[in-house]
């Protein structure tokens, strides 16, 4: 019998146990404000810390963790050359069977244990929130129990979300928590997913006091500089924020230094490495100096459904410089009136010169951008949206 | 380069969206006039590319680029060393090693740019006969509506 108070929330890896990513710290901080409310939680997720690896590296087991009852199943075995072979076809845009597909979700991360779990206890829970859409996890647990099932999908316009196995997933799930407008539009478009078996709820955000001058000053920086937070590869954007900046330097002489917070490899060009400064990982309130201090959080992912780092650096105070094939960015932007989207180079150069130029300018969009932040996604209105989205879309 | 900013904003309730597309028209009209034609341009959107190819002026940009890049000079690099110990002696082995190479990387460095320039040339060729091609049948298209009376508003 399912409990009106009982949650379930499943994602591949949980976040502050030596994992950071925007998906998994958005249903963590939603699971924690579930339980604030009375409602009892629990967090399933795996062992795993790493999402290159998916080694097993955390005891499996459960812990009571800020007010969350938190599940630890190993992740099974996998054929990663298997899931890698297939991964690559689908991302080069390749045709892939149906066969192919579930054999990629089969060898990408699982748990048979958080399944058998579930199978047990399923019925105990009011609803399943899972999320990312594209893991194996999410799937499989989502189809085995789609009457109960909301995804948190963190849904982005990539070659995986056109696989017949997600119009699937996202046809026979009870809803979805989406966390902007435009990945709603964007699951309409793939899905044609109707409006009604959905609702934007996004994740809030604690207003904070950040003095701009504190980063700079720990760590010897002189010159105004840029600031990138987050996991640095490829898929996330951030060769191109090196390319760009080098290129900057170059063609207009100006000494802007890049600062980058997070974890990953950075691969820029030899001739810009002593002018990037890698914080690697630092704490809530020094990242949130470091957004307040610079001139620009630029976010060059096209691949985001929320953004939470650019809300964090609008609430610093900061404007954000994002690219304008990512739809989200571009619509917070435009929503908080407080951000500029660039095409390519020659748009890039053209605005940091502008925020650099103009003071004035920056400081009232990054006063707009706080004041959007604080009143869009301040964190009782966000609890709110969660509660109306359950009631509607899961109703006792 | 112009460093000279486009535009002032103060006035409340400014569209974000106005600045941008002040500030794209802007860098549109100096793309235009050859501002980026540049190599170090070229160079930094090699990751950006797969994101332009929706671009209708893009291609004729990147190749006005990209001619400025093709023709490399293996001698315009400074050899550098991370490393902080021995790190001006390493520097010294490396440039004595480069130098001692030349002899044949030199030849291929050559044979590399004119492959490099004839490719380049056949893109440009290319595109500017496919642009010629696809400009002559859009006004074709429109005489032929004009004619079945589509044209008529």
């Amino acid at each position: 019998m399912a409990a009106p108070d009982r949650l379930a929330f499943v994602c591949p890896r949980f976040a502050g146990e030596g994992a950071v990513g925007g998906a998994e710290t958005l249903l963590k901080n939603l699971a924690l404000h579930a339980a604030a409310r009375g409602v009892a939680v629990d967090f399933l997720t795996t062992c795993a810390q790493s999402h290159y690896t998916w080694e097993n590296t955390l005891p499996p087991g459960v812990k009571e963790m800020d007010g969350l009852t938190v599940r630890f199943f190993p992740v099974d075995d996998r054929d990663v050359g298997t899931f890698l072979r297939i991964q690559q076809s689908i991302d080069r845009g390749r045709p892939v069977s149906e066969a192919e597909e579930l054999l990629w979700l089969r060898h990408g991360v699982n748990s048979a244990a958080l399944l058998a779990h579930l199978d047990r206890h399923a019925a105990a829970y009011r609803a399943i929130l899972l999320g990312p859409y594209l893991f194996g996890l999410t799937w499989f647990t989502a189809l085995a129990h789609p009457e109960r099932s909301l995804l948190v999908p963190c849904l982005h316009d990539e070659p995986f979300a056109k696989l017949a196995c997600m119009k699937r997933l996202f046809a026979e799930t009870a809803g979805c928590l989406f966390n902007a407008q435009a990945e709603r539009e964007l699951a309409g478009e793939l899905f044609a997913y109707p409006d009604a078996k959905s609702r934007i709820v996004g994740m809030g955000l604690d207003p904070f006091a950040a003095d701009p001058a504190a980063f700079a000053k720990r760590h010897g920086l002189t010159a105004p500089y840029v600031l990138y937070s987050g996991r640095r590869e490829p898929l996330k954007g951030t060769p191109l924020i090196c390319d760009y900046v080098h290129a900057f330097r170059e063609r207009t002489g100006r000494d802007v230094k890049l600062v980058f917070t997070g974890s990953g490899t950075i691969d820029a060009p030899a001739a810009l490495w002593p002018h990037i400064l890698d914080a690697g990982f630092v704490s809530e309130t020094e990242k949130h100096e470091a957004m307040a201090g610079a001139v620009a959080f630029i976010h060059p992912s096209v691949n985001e459904s929320f953004g939470i780092v650019l809300l964090e650096a609008f609430l610093a105070g900061t404007p954000g410089l994002v690219h304008a094939k990512s739809r989200v960015l571009v619509s917070q932007c435009r929503a908080a009136g407080a951000g500029l989207w660039f095409r390519h180079y020659p748009d890039f150069e053209t605005q940091l010169l502008y925020l650099l130029d103009n003071p004035e300018a920056r400081a009232a969009l990054g006063a707009r951008g706080r004041d959007f932040v604080a009143r869009e996604y301040a964190w009782p209105a966000i609890e709110r949206k969660f509660f109306d989205a359950l009631d509607a879309l899961r109703p006792v | 380069m112009s460093a000279t900013p486009v535009l002032s904003v103060g006035a409340p309730g400014y569209a974000v969206d106005r600045l941008v597309a002040d500030l794209q028209a802007t860098v549109d009209r100096k793309v235009r006039d050859g501002v980026y034609a540049d190599a170090r341009v070229a160079r930094a959107e090699k990751t950006n590319l797969v994101h332009l190819r929706g671009s209708d002026d893009f291609l004729t940009f990147y190749l006005t680029c990209l001619r400025d890049a093709v023709f490399v000079d293996i001698s315009d690099f400074e050899i550098r060393e991370r490393r902080r110990f021995f790190g001006p002696l390493l520097v010294a082995f490396k440039q004595v090693v480069w130098k001692l190479l030349k002899f044949y990387t030199y030849r291929l460095w050559s044979q590399q740019n004119q492959v490099n320039g004839l490719v380049i040339t056949a893109l440009e060729g290319m595109e500017e006969q496919s642009a010629a091609r696809i400009a002559a049948l859009e006004k074709r298209l429109v005489e032929l509506e004009k004619a079945a009376g589509h044209g008529r508003s």
